[in-house]
């Protein structure tokens, strides 16, 4: 039970527990990181530099009161904030992170990521719907517009990548990389699935639906403590998510790049996994801390009318050049 | 792998049944998604992995995040709950209930009648694939025209 | 079956296990009180105004319609993309019609205006002037008034 495989007990406590405090830690880093940009501290009290900040924000929001507003829908008031991380966690098991170390790899393994993020569009409207609170609701629909706007070439931009690996299994897509990454064919599609990954997760500068200059807090406005916590803890994990995807899909996964391997495979692996999946993460705090919000008819024009488009041109391109290669 | 076929199976028609007997329309989208769930884990534990994935795609994260899309713009609130408490009463249900259970008994019979094992080979996406792109392309083709003609429907439906 | 299940039934079963031991926990361990504003709708400290199921006008749901049917298409690119050495040629011109289709769809919409977002406000508003330092000023068109707002007037 112990050896060392994709899908062993040691595997999934393994990656379990690293996810879980990835995103305690990433939440405390883009803390320090927006603190750096915009010329202040940041948190810096809890433990050194400040490190140990998420852990009393776990303490506090569990002694907060489980509050549920008496004018609330009760069962999809509580079952909103849930569904966010347990789909974005589920999702974790598909990544590869190196030779072995994984928790299954499925041959329908991009759909599987596909459809969890189908299913985390419930999370915020369920939420806006159930509160009862009129900015909540407005919350609520544009998170729901802005992501299933989104995600329809949140898909299509990904198929470049299946066509030119032949594999829905993320496993097989790092493998067929290993003599080149697919960001340099890709380009477009690479892009293309940037800006909807930033979308999907709603990251700034796509953050409308928790516009809090506009409406409160969006559709968490009646959330408190943990339930809030939950939503938070989920956007974090999402966050984490789409930065350890597009290493997986773009950038080679575990292979090193400039044959810069080390030692073991496995440890190699991991640390190149781990290295682009920090540039990712660092590159989603700067986004935020430089971009500002665009307006909501920006955003959606800006989804069907360039980005389908181009998503779409990229596939048609991308066949006929494997199509021309091979016959 | 029939212990999560009938587990699945169960769920389905629990969930289903709740789905029916709810008044208040966002529970019943909520017992509707976890049926569909259950029912793309039947179809992954009979060989289909790339429907099982279609399943959830379409269904529970595309028409219901429509369903629910909707139910929020209406936002209707305790008065659709009311109406619909007045029209679950039995007087309604057991008539058309009554006439499903001889329906029920055939299908049941039908099935009894085809001893046959489940069919145990792995229909996987590139076959799909293959066979949509292949054989049936013309019915693709089809299908794209009828998006369309749903596409311009529901633009014209909607501007009224 | 072609794969052991067992590992992602094991971790969904764990990350399930997980969040709602979370919310349990902060059922029992947080605080339980009642102040006198703990029932109101929260709106920034204003008291609630109006009744919370505001409408929306029913041609927004144009978004999910169209959602719909793209989420359908790419399913069907989904199989294409996964199968299109196996298709060949053949499957490439069928794909190329599909978009094209659909594409032309696309097209008929932007052009009969389904795809504007934009408020009929913010259509006058169309109309903008640079001021001093770049900023760039809204001046609604037929705006008789000068370009400082009146004291009071939103």
């Amino acid at each position: 039970m112990f050896s060392f495989q994709v899908g062993s007990l040691l595997n999934i406590a393994l990656i379990l527990g690293t996810v879980l405090g990835a995103a305690a830690l990433l939440i405390w880093v883009e803390r320090r990181l927006l603190g750096f940009f915009n010329d202040r501290l940041g948190p810096n009290r809890v433990g050194p530099f400040g490190i140990l900040q998420s852990v009393a924000d776990v303490i506090k929001l569990i002694t907060k009161e489980d509050w549920i507003p008496p004018f609330a829908d009760k069962l999809p008031f509580v079952v909103a904030p849930i569904i966010l991380p347990i789909v974005m966690l589920l999702s974790f098991a598909m990544i590869p992170f190196a030779p072995g170390v994984g928790i299954i790899d499925m041959n329908i393994g991009l759909l599987f990521v596909m459809a969890m993020a189908g299913l985390a569009a419930y999370s915020a409207m369920l939420g806006g719907l159930a509160s009862n609170n009129k900015f909540a609701l407005l919350g609520g629909l544009r998170a729901a517009g802005q992501m299933i706007s989104y995600e329809v070439f949140l898909g299509i931009s990904l198929l470049g990548v299946v066509i030119l690996s032949d594999s829905f299994s993320l496993r097989g897509i790092v493998e067929a990389q290993s003599d080149g990454w697919y960001v340099f064919p890709q380009f477009i599609g690479f892009m293309v699935f940037m800006v909807a990954a930033l979308a999907e997760s709603h990251r700034w500068p796509f953050d409308l639906p928790e516009g809090e200059a506009e409406i409160i807090s969006g559709f968490n406005t009646e959330y408190s403590g943990m339930k809030f916590g939950l939503f938070f803890v989920g956007e974090y994990i999402g966050m984490l998510f789409m930065a350890c995807l597009i290493p997986v899909l773009f950038f080679g996964g575990w292979h090193a790049p400039f044959g810069l391997e080390f030692g073991n495979e496995i440890i190699s692996g991991l640390f190149w996994m781990a290295a682009k999946t920090s540039v990712f993460i660092g590159f989603f705090v700067l986004v935020r801390a430089a971009l500002a919000r665009p307006r909501y008819d920006q955003l959606m024009s800006y989804g069907w009318l360039v980005m389908l488009p181009l998503s779409l041109l990229n596939l048609l391109i991308t066949g006929a050049i494997v199509l021309m290669q091979g016959s | 792998m029939s212990v999560f076929f009938y587990g699945s199976a169960i769920i389905a028609i629990l969930a289903t049944l709740m789905v029916i007997t709810r008044t208040n329309i966002v529970h019943a989208l909520l017992y509707f998604i976890v049926s569909l769930l259950a029912i793309a884990v039947i179809f992954y534990t009979l060989g289909a992995p790339f429907a099982a994935a279609l399943e959830v795609i379409v269904y529970a994260g595309a028409i219901m995040v429509m369903f629910l899309f909707v139910v929020m713009m209406l936002n209707l609130g305790q008065v659709t709950q009311d109406q619909e408490k007045a029209w679950l009463v039995p007087s309604i249900w057991i008539g058309p209930s009554i006439m499903a259970v001889p329906l029920l008994i055939e299908v049941l019979y039908a099935i009894n009648l085809q001893q046959e094992q489940m069919a145990h080979t792995v229909i996987g996406a590139k076959e799909v694939g293959a066979s949509l792109f292949g054989p049936y392309v013309l019915a693709v083709e089809l299908a794209s025209m009828l998006l369309l003609a749903g596409l311009v429907g529901a633009f014209h439906l909607a501007r009224k | 079956m072609n794969i052991d299940l067992f590992p992602l039934i094991l971790y969904g079963g764990i990350v399930i296990a997980a969040i709602i031991g979370l919310l349990v926990a902060s059922y029992l361990l947080g605080q339980k009180r009642t102040d006198h504003a703990s029932q109101d709708v929260y709106e920034s400290g204003v008291l609630p105004v109006g009744s919370p199921n505001i409408k929306i006008s029913v041609p927004f749901y144009l978004t999910a319609i169209l959602f719909i049917i793209f989420d359908l298409e790419a399913v069907f690119l989904f199989a294409w993309a996964i199968s299109i050495r196996e298709a060949g040629w053949v499957g490439f011109i069928e794909v190329f019609i599909f978009i094209a289709i659909l594409v032309a769809g696309l097209i008929y919409l932007w052009r009969s205006g389904a795809l504007e977002w934009r408020t009929t406000r913010q259509m006058d508003d169309r109309q903008s002037i640079k001021g001093e330092g770049g900023v760039v000023n809204i001046k609604r068109l037929g705006d008789k008034t000068s370009e400082t707002p009146v004291k009071g007037s939103h």
